[in-house]
């Protein structure tokens, strides 16, 4: 390792100002970086003194979301699998195909790794272009404006990849991450000064621009031809009744193995990582709970007004939790540091319109079945009113503290 | 043409434009933009009404009392508004009822206003004339460059006509929804504000404030 | 005296009034004169817009020509909907059935359990316009509209001279999302219209929209056209409208009448 320590070091000349690729410093930072911890300290208050930096955030963000990952491989495969059983397909075309029959892996529904291998081939082409589509602007922009690339990119790109659907075609999953990156984070200063997410950004603009590859019944299992709606859509036209009688249980769509994107089905291994993520302090227990108590309270209220007309009215809570992209969108989006509110009670006030607004829109508007995305980009731009609000009443309560003292 | 009068016209296209310099208009520019035929029939309906709005107001600007002279130029500028809203409607119906109210709200657009006031009250008329047909060709550039981008992105066509054939037609192209709803024409003049303030550093504001950096310089 | 005029100071009050009294004149003769002389202009293409689409939608649209000359091929004709009667003491040609559809006199409110097509009132009466040749009608346009997911939706419908058979069918007036239920407008789709059978064995109305795609081997294919990808609600709007004006509430009655008398 020191070898590869003097190697930088003897590099490093040529990149500070006055060197021959000073033009390039963030790319020689990045590496630098990511292998080693930094050696320069910040200078200016305010110092926080903290064991959690952001890098560490972000190695913690990824961590949880493995299972997640794990989660996305194994459903994805196996919901193609069972489809191609049904549909009395003995093999896919294409690379794919190809690479499993080279392995000789098959494509048994009823084999955990069969069906994860067929899965992960779906997901790592995804990813690989995130990243390289991603990574290609951040370090663009980190060389013209002379600042670092961040880690949040590895975050951002994670889970990007997990809110797309298995059929997505590949460029417009790197049209999306572009537009994420450079109009929902970079336009306003890069990371840090972003105030919407820079992930669910990509994925609203693929969801306005090619609604015919994001949304529907026929992109959600990566076999063609076959058509299977998400559990959410279904009960959007026949409320619970329909979700079951299609052969979904509660514990089905808990566990994930239903319709749906990527990574976003598996409530379970959601909550896995939201907990790991709560206990380390990476994701703010309070914007979690609010969600949580803002949506129970929405349902339930729904639930009671009644509709003659719209099914979805009687969905109950713990429904609305495990279908859709509810728990994914909780755990790992709305707790997004920079771009949720900042201050406690905010928090709380955060969540708790994300929870209202995911459930109104599901339920009240009939063009859009899914609300969680529109959901949490819609809490993101009330974000810093929320905190403002917050503050102004804090400093109230104080002067009125004082006077009172001083009287 | 003298050189003064070059400059009154050519000023607003990009050194001073109305939209993407000093933001006026702009709602107008969105909801117009999501093919370039409205656009353009747009275009031709505000040069009309501002470069005769600020001759008409230059003309009797002598004889204006300043205390209803923001009346009086509403007064003409919706007079002038009404006439090109019905020439529209006789002579281009078709695209005239895809633009509807925006036409008519050409008379609350701030360009037409603040032409008259800024400049038409205090010149006279044929270089106030100038001045309003140039902060209109200045509004329609901007206007026809998000409406190609929008038509094309958006249905692959540009006046009607297919550039890239689409794929429900049975093309190669995918088209691009969200070129044709009225936000994604923020986003479009949004990167055009970029490019030109790159390009034009001058039109660049100031800072509200400094960001101090947190690390030390390198060897300080 | 003018001279006078116009060297009084701008702030006195009776200059003021004269000023914006003259500005107002000259104005509104300005105004009114352009509205006046231009109204026959803007009629007539209002009439030749209307034509044109039912031209286009009955299939009848040539290129290039007149289309005043080719719509005479149509004879207009004012129906009541209750009974299915044509009606002579109304002129079609000046009937406005949107405009009827808003007075209390001319229609009749909906039913709720009837309103499929989300229309709230309708009118009483219809234009219909029928292509006749050697007193054989061959073609009948009727009108549409219902509710989709954003907007009313506006259009004609053809039928061959069987009274049951579609021959065309479009809108000319919608606000649907632009690229999911504005693909109503898509030529393809609404190709795939003609041909199909509006009635069933038993006479109730089978032609609708459905999810996804219509099998061709499989029967009941003929009443069934294709929905629209990612436009559920659109194309269940179209759907209802479709069977709200062609059912009994609709132009059932005439149809029912127009078969027997033609066929």
């Amino acid at each position: 390792m020191s070898g590869m320590r003097a190697f930088l070091d003897r590099l490093h000349p040529h990149f500070v100002k006055g060197g021959r690729f000073e033009k390039y410093y963030a790319i020689y930072e990045m590496v630098d970086t990511f292998l080693y911890t930094p050696s320069d300290v910040t200078t200016r208050a305010p110092h926080v003194r903290d064991a959690l930096d952001v890098k560490r955030l972000m190695t913690y963000v990824v961590l949880a979301t493995i299972p997640v990952i794990l989660m996305s491989w194994y459903n994805t495969g196996y919901q193609a699998n069972l489809a191609m059983t049904e549909m009395g397909v003995a093999e896919t075309s294409g690379w794919r195909g190809a690479v499993i029959g080279m392995l000789n892996i098959g494509y048994s529904p009823d084999s955990v790794f069969a069906a994860m291998f067929h899965g992960f081939l779906y997901f790592l082409p995804i990813y690989i272009v995130t990243l390289a589509a991603g990574g290609i602007c951040e370090v663009i922009f980190a060389t013209v404006r002379g600042h670092e690339v961040n880690e949040g990119f590895l975050v951002t790109s994670m889970l990007y990849t997990l809110i797309m659907p298995p059929t997505i075609p590949l460029w417009q999953v790197a049209l999306g991450i572009i537009f994420g990156v450079v109009i929902g984070k970079e336009v306003f200063g890069g990371t840090g000064k972003n105030f919407l997410n820079p992930a669910l950004t990509g994925r609203a603009f693929l969801f306005f621009a090619y609604p015919a590859q994001i949304s529907g019944d026929s992109v959600w299992t990566a076999v063609e031809g076959f058509s299977g709606a998400t559990a959410l859509s279904l009960s959007a036209s026949g409320g619970v009744e329909a979700i079951t009688a299609s052969g979904v249980s509660w514990m089905n769509a808990f566990l994930g193995t239903i319709q749906g994107s990527l990574g976003e089905t598996s409530a379970l291994a959601c909550l896995i990582g939201g907990v790991f993520l709560m206990y380390t302090g990476v994701a703010n227990w309070r914007i979690v709970a609010g969600v949580m108590m803002g949506m129970v309270v929405t349902s339930t209220l729904l639930n009671l007004v009644g509709s003659d007309t719209n099914p979805m009215f009687a969905m109950p809570w713990y429904w609305h939790l495990v279908v859709g992209g509810f728990a994914f969108g909780m755990v790992f989006m709305a707790t997004d540091p920079v771009s949720a509110a900042m201050t406690n009670l905010g928090r709380w006030y955060f969540g708790a319109l994300i929870g209202f607004m995911v459930v109104l829109i599901r339920v009240v508007n009939p063009a859009f079945p899914e609300g969680m995305m529109l959901a949490i980009l819609f809490a993101n731009l009330f974000a810093p009113l929320i905190d403002y609000f917050v503050v102004k009443s804090n400093i109230k309560r104080r002067e009125r503290r004082i006077q009172a003292s001083v009287q | 043409m003298s050189q003064l009068t070059k400059e009154i016209v050519t000023d607003p296209l990009v050194d001073n434009n109305p939209i993407v310099l000093q933001v006026l208009g702009i709602c107008s520019a969105l909801a117009v933009t999501s093919n370039l035929k409205t656009a353009l029939l747009m275009s031709v309906a505000v040069i009309a009404v501002v470069s005769f709005s600020n001759l008409f107001v230059s003309l009797i600007r002598t004889q204006i009392p300043s205390s209803v002279r923001i009346i009086v130029q509403m007064t003409i500028i919706a007079s002038l508004v009404i006439v090109v809203d019905q020439l529209l409607k006789a002579f281009a119906y078709e695209t005239s009822k895809q633009l509807s109210v925006f036409v008519g709200l050409i008379i609350t657009n701030c360009i037409v206003m603040g032409r008259a006031e800024a400049f038409a009250m205090k010149n006279p008329p044929f270089a106030s004339f100038m001045d309003g047909l140039g902060n209109g060709l200045g509004y329609s550039l901007i206007l026809i460059l998000v409406g190609i981008v929008r038509e094309l992105l958006g249905a692959g066509s540009l006046m009607g006509v297919t550039i890239f054939q689409t794929v429900n037609e049975g093309g190669w192209y995918v088209a691009n929804g969200l070129m044709l709803l009225p936000p994604s024409a923020f986003f479009v003049i949004g990167l055009l504000i970029w490019a030109l303030r790159t390009w034009k550093p001058v039109q660049q504001e100031a800072p509200d404030f400094k960001i101090l950096p947190s690390h030390s310089e390198e060897g300080a | 005296m003018l001279k006078k005029f116009l060297e009084t100071p701008n702030d006195n009050k009776i200059k003021t009034i004269t000023v914006v009294a003259v500005l107002c004149l000259v104005c509104s003769i300005f105004v009114s004169a352009s509205a006046v002389a231009l109204k026959p202009i803007q009629q007539k293409n209002k009439q030749v817009e209307k034509k044109t689409k039912i031209l286009e939608i009955a299939g009848l649209m040539e290129r290039g020509g007149d289309v005043d000359e080719l719509f005479k091929q149509f004879t207009p004709k004012v129906v009541e909907l209750s009974t299915g009667e044509y009606v002579d003491d109304i002129d079609p040609t000046t009937y406005d059935q949107r405009k009827a559809a808003k007075k209390p006199e001319l229609s009749v409110p909906v039913g709720r359990s009837d309103d499929i097509a989300s229309i709230k009132r309708q009118a009483k009466y219809a234009t219909v316009y029928l292509v006749e040749q050697d007193d054989q009608v061959k073609k009948i346009v009727i009108p549409v509209h219902g509710y989709g997911l954003w907007s009313t939706l506006y259009g004609y419908m053809a039928l061959d001279g069987d009274g049951k058979t579609v021959t065309g069918f479009g809108f000319y007036e919608h606000a649907e999302t632009p690229g999911l239920g504005g693909e109503v407008d898509n030529p393809k789709w609404k190709g795939l219209w003609p041909g199909k059978v509006v009635y069933g064995e038993n006479g109730d109305v089978q032609l609708r929209v459905v999810k996804g795609n219509v099998d061709p081997s499989k029967p009941g294919s003929e009443h069934k056209v294709d929905g629209l990808a990612g436009a559920t609600l659109t194309s269940q709007g179209v759907s209802n409208l479709v069977q709200f004006w062609l059912g009994e509430n609709g132009f059932g009655p005439y149809l029912e009448k127009f078969i027997e008398r033609n066929g």
